[in-house]
């Protein structure tokens, strides 16, 4: 009930946040030069002004701009994210169609860096100091290092061109048409290369965090107390060192998902991934403000869901820490 | 009726030819194509965007295709009729045809999606049919356009790329800005429109009842679309796509594709896109104003190096303001100020010192701002090179980049520019394609791609418009040669390089170009090897 109550409060405490951020977002595009109907227009190539001002007219771009801003925010109340004129649909349409691509890979790519991270950081900061831990930092510091789009492309070059194991790019077999479980395996298969280039570089952090995180909470007074009550090294590091080791991990993951459901605009050029990362950009250099502020209303809607699924999180982690 | 029956020789003639050349083709595969970028929408009587056209030219057809002469052949229309005086022209359509909805194809959709929608709504409609006063339909298989001055451009403006024939029912009474069918488009095409998957693909499937017997070979076309340039190269090199055009291969890989096993690369099919790189000077600011600084400007640049070097071979240096690519229907002059001479640049110099443009104590003449058009890298580097070659005759250049909208406005709204680095394509006829570069009236605020360089010369306003009148082949051709002779005197607009575009593609794809039009035909011949 308690905490029912407390994620109520939370969500009513973040409704004028994430309106704050809208009218933000809303200003700030304003600040860009030229407008959607610039370049609907230029890309056709030879277009009359009357067109032009019938467009401009269309999209409401005619309007002065704090009327254009109420009318926004007036929508998006109704829960209305508008219509992208670009792509003639409904903005939610748009956002819906690549929200699933994107969480597949994002979510996928989330519990392969933290699994994987943290696993590392414990073998390192277990073997402190050995050949083991080198090897590992060494491994962490050169994938951090190393572009993504440089890993994305060696990948493919290896695996999909010179071995010929997995598809080169894309979410599915085009032109296949699967249905059913070979659907499922084959979107799997795509998504193999995306998903490891994208956690090669998170991988590093969460490796290197869950390292520190470990040797600190060796030291503390609870460790020693088990070790004189006889229990083995192992655990001590499983048991107790680990539960309380992974909470920075958790809060640095929960910020790092509001990021990551923007989409990795390099790893979904690279790949052909249909994310959202790459409908924003597109959306950006077409000046389609709609389908833009559409998309950052729903990733600042998330950011705050995560955020607080985190906090929730919390409290099973460590049960000393309460909501309220 | 002479011109009709020799019209309906030709035809015939062409039927036969295509039927018994080359290899028998086999049915049936998919053919999965590069497109990129994603295009916006498939309205392609609403917006002319590069992308839109190439997946749906395969399902609209247009009343016209052509041979590679430029010359028009039997589409929806199956016969025409050009009148004596060049004011009437009469089609005579197909019969048996209907619409991928089931409804039938007559007069009536011609007269509307031409009168009605285009005219009004499609980017160059408005120029392309500007003459067209009324359209008539005695029956169901019969279209006559009334002109109300002869229009000789206008038969090469109605292939399904440029003059896409819609369906009456599925736009009568709608706002043609806001149909349906701007993302699901219904046409009389080989193939019809089965589902898009925004950020990964178009999908068509084969027209059972196509009209064209026999055809199309192909079960499926697939329109993929891959944001990043390494990625296609690779997709099409494992054989997950079997064809891309317009540099969606970019050229820097051609050739190493080229000589690959299996992939071949081809300049064909650009001849009605004719794409030509140039440089926009502003003639209203000094001293670009003076026409010895442009001339100097011009005998500054050595095209062969741009293609050499930047475009990687493809290319030809261009001559005039009408690419050469118009020779086989005669409105091509090569009889021009010749910009290529071996001592260009002492001229070059020559010219600055007469507009008054003296050297200071560090040998600089002038300094001025170049905006490069934000199309991708190639562009820069062009940039760069004009920057270099400028430097020689004492000219200092700042290179600006900017993203689309800003340079859109910038060039076409403000005319805030000194020389502006971008590339036109002329099209079907240089009326549609070169006159609104060059055009008095082509002068509009805030319209892109027309005459940015505010050039106005009545002179040459009455050359074009005696040109863009004339029904005459003979007396047309007389009036672009002294066109061209004018304009490379006067050059607002500097011509650098004729682009080849290249496609690449899979051996296993067969007759996929197989007109001027390249992509933007319908691939009803298009077939895959086993």
């Amino acid at each position: 009930m308690k905490r029912l109550r407390y994620i109520l409060r939370r969500i009513v405490q973040a409704i004028p946040v994430v309106l704050a951020i809208v009218v933000m977002n809303f200003l700030l595009l304003q600040l860009a030069e030229g407008d959607a109907v610039d370049v609907l227009a230029g890309e056709a190539g030879s277009a009359t002004p009357e067109y032009i001002a019938q467009l401009r007219e269309r999209f409401g771009l005619d309007q002065p701009v704090h009327v254009q801003l109420v009318r926004y925010v007036t929508n998006i109340l109704s829960l209305d994210l508008g219509y992208s004129f670009r792509q003639e649909m409904q903005v939610s349409e748009l956002i819906l169609m690549r929200l699933g691509p994107t969480l597949l890979l994002m979510i996928t790519t989330l519990v392969i860096a933290v699994g994987f991270g943290a696993l590392l950081g414990i073998l390192a900061a277990r073997g402190l100091n050995t050949w083991r831990d080198n090897l590992i930092s060494v491994f962490a510091l050169v994938s951090y290092a190393t572009p993504l789009f440089w890993i994305g492309l060696m990948f493919v070059v290896v695996f999909s061109i010179k071995l010929d194991l997995l598809p080169a790019s894309g979410m599915e077999s085009i032109g296949a048409f699967y249905e059913g479980w070979d659907r499922v395996l084959d979107i799997a298969v795509h998504l193999i290369l995306p998903a490891t280039t994208l956690s090669l570089f998170y991988l590093a952090a969460y490796t290197r965090l869950m390292r520190a995180s470990i040797l600190e909470q060796a030291g503390m007074d609870y460790v020693t107390t088990a070790r004189a009550k006889g229990l083995t090294e192992r655990a001590i590091t499983y048991r107790h060192i680990l539960r309380n080791a992974l909470l920075p991990v958790v809060t640095v993951a929960g910020v790092q998902m509001g990021g990551l459901l923007g989409g990795s605009v390099i790893v979904e050029s690279v790949f052909g991934w249909p994310g959202l990362g790459l409908l924003a950009y597109d959306a950006l250099f077409s000046r389609d403000l709609n389908l833009l502020l559409g998309i950052f209303f729903v990733s600042a809607c998330l950011v705050v869901a995560v955020n607080l699924f985190v906090d929730i999180l919390y409290t099973f982690l460590d049960p000393r820490i309460e909501v309220g | 009726m002479k011109r009709f029956a020799r019209n309906l020789c030709a035809a015939a003639a062409a039927l036969l030819w295509s039927t018994a050349g080359g290899q028998a083709a086999e049915d049936g595969g998919t053919l999965i194509m590069l497109v990129q970028p994603e295009p916006p929408t498939l309205a392609s009587y609403l917006s002319t965007s590069g992308p839109i056209g190439q997946v749906t030219t395969k399902v609209y057809e247009g009343l016209l295709e052509y041979d590679f002469d430029l010359q028009p052949q039997p589409g929806l229309a199956k016969s025409w009729d050009i009148s004596e005086d060049g004011k009437t022209i009469t089609f005579k359509l197909q019969e048996g045809v209907t619409f991928h909805d089931g409804t039938p194809f007559n007069s009536a959709d011609v007269a509307f999606s031409i009168g009605t929608v285009l005219k009004e709504v499609h980017p160059r409609g408005a120029n392309t049919f500007k003459e067209l006063e009324s359209i008539e339909t005695p029956d169901d298989y019969t279209v006559v356009f009334h002109l109300s001055n002869p229009a000789p451009y206008l038969i090469r403006g109605l292939s399904g790329y440029e003059t896409p024939i819609l369906s009456k029912e599925s736009f009568e009474g709608t706002d043609f800005r806001d149909n349906p069918t701007a993302n699901k488009p219904i046409g009389t095409g080989p193939f019809k429109f089965v589902e898009w998957k925004k950020g990964q693909y178009v999908r068509l499937d084969k027209n059972e009842n196509y009209w064209k017997e026999g055809l199309p070979h192909l079960d499926r076309v697939v329109a993929r679309f891959i944001p990043d340039a390494s990625t296609r190269t690779a997709a099409i090199e494992k054989g997950e796509v079997q064809f891309a055009a317009f540099n969606a291969i970019p050229n820097v890989d051609a050739q190493r594709l080229d000589d690959m096993d299996g992939i071949s690369v081809t300049t064909e099919g650009y001849t009605m896109i004719n794409p030509l790189t140039l440089l926009e000077v502003n003639t209203t600011v000094a001293p670009f104003d003076k026409k010895e600084v442009r001339q100097a400007i011009s005998y500054a640049i050595d095209r062969q190096f741009i293609i050499d070097n930047i475009f990687f071979g493809y290319g030809k240096p261009a001559v005039g303001a009408v690419v050469s690519a118009f020779d086989s229907v005669g409105l091509y002059s090569s009889d021009v100020r010749d910009y290529g001479v071996a001592d260009r640049l002492d001229k070059a110099n020559a010219l600055l010192d007469e507009a008054g443009l003296k050297r200071d104590g560090d040998g600089t003449r002038l300094e001025m701002t170049l905006d490069v058009l934000p199309y991708g890298e190639s562009w820069q580097r062009i940039g760069e090179y004009i920057k270099q070659a400028l430097a020689e005759l004492g000219i200092k250049v700042t290179i600006r980049y900017e993203d689309v909208p800003t340079w859109l406005k910038r060039t076409y709204t403000d005319y805030a520019f000194e020389l502006n680095l971008n590339f036109f394509y002329q099209l079907s006829d240089p009326v549609i394609g070169v006159h609104r570069q060059y055009l008095t009236r082509e002068i509009r605020k805030g319209t892109v791609f027309v005459n940015g360089a505010q050039y106005s010369n009545p002179e040459a306003d009455a050359l074009m418009d005696s040109a863009a009148t004339e029904p005459d082949p003979k007396k047309r051709s007389v009036t672009y040669a002294k066109l061209q002779k004018l304009l490379a005197e006067e050059v607002p607009v500097i011509p650098l390089v004729e682009m080849d575009f290249i496609t690449v593609y899979r051996d296993e794809l067969k007759d996929a170009v197989v007109s001027p039009l390249g992509v933007y035909a319908s691939f009803d011949k298009a077939w895959l090897a086993k």
